[in-house]
């Protein structure tokens, strides 16, 4: 398995972008984007729950190289809560229903587009997404996040600076 | 065993680190693979409600995996 790369990362938004995949990146991994330093292992994605976004994200897997079952299909139209896929390039999970969030549509408004290509949750969703979770390792990472998002309001960041 | 103050702004230092390094930099070093016992033995797994993921990672996953 490949690890994620900022190549990935461009690749899944231009190949998203061309089906009109409608997504967020999310988690720990969509920290990243805003410069958080710390390590993870996949790529957390938050898609828009509906057939037609199901079916799109289903062509747009296909096309970046993921295997899918014909029940994976199924359950990506039908936007199962959670879908976890280790069947392509790098492991990706699709959060569907993420913890601490109440729409997508409310996501989006206030998401931010990180170098021009890569469409974000905010740093406030995360955190709200993590907390909710609860999970060992969200109450480990939550307080250097919390200060992360406080270090980038200090200095009226909204995130750390792409290409210095 | 640090302070409060003393953590965050030892925090502080690396993100101030992390802001001299491009976006591409920072992927490459925050993007890691290491095996996750069961967790990365299956080619997928969906659940019908978060609830049911989490019931499942706790009777299945070590639990040192933090999930």
């Amino acid at each position: 398995m490949n690890k994620f790369s900022y190549e990935q990362g461009e690749l899944l938004a231009e190949t998203f972008k061309r089906w009109n995949v409608e997504y967020l990146f999310i988690g720990k991994s969509g920290a990243i984007f805003y410069g958080f330093p710390e390590t993870t292992q996949d790529a957390d994605i938050f898609p828009a729950k509906s057939p037609e976004n199901g079916r799109k994200l289903v062509s747009a897997l296909r096309e970046l190289g993921y295997q899918l079952a014909p029940e994976t299909e199924r359950d990506l139209i039908a936007g199962k809560d959670f879908v976890q896929l280790q069947s392509g390039p790098f492991d990706l999970d699709l959060v569907f229903a993420p913890d601490g969030i109440e729409t997508f549509a409310e996501a989006q408004s206030r998401s931010l587009l990180i170098d021009g290509k890569f469409p974000v949750a905010s740093l406030d969703d995360i955190i709200a997404s993590k907390r909710a979770a609860n999970r060992q390792k969200d109450r480990e990472s939550l307080p250097r996040l919390e200060a992360f998002r406080d270090y980038l309001r200090s200095r009226n960041l909204a995130f750390l600076p792409t290409n210095p | 065993m640090k302070s409060e103050f003393n953590q965050i702004k030892e925090w502080e230092r690396e993100f101030d680190a992390a802001a001299k390094r491009s976006l591409r930099e920072r992927m490459r070093f925050s993007f890691i693979y290491t095996y996750k016992p069961v967790l990365d033995d299956a080619p997928h797994r969906s659940f019908d409600t978060m609830e049911e993921y989490r019931e499942w990672c706790k009777k299945n996953l070590p639990e040192y995996l933090g999930y």
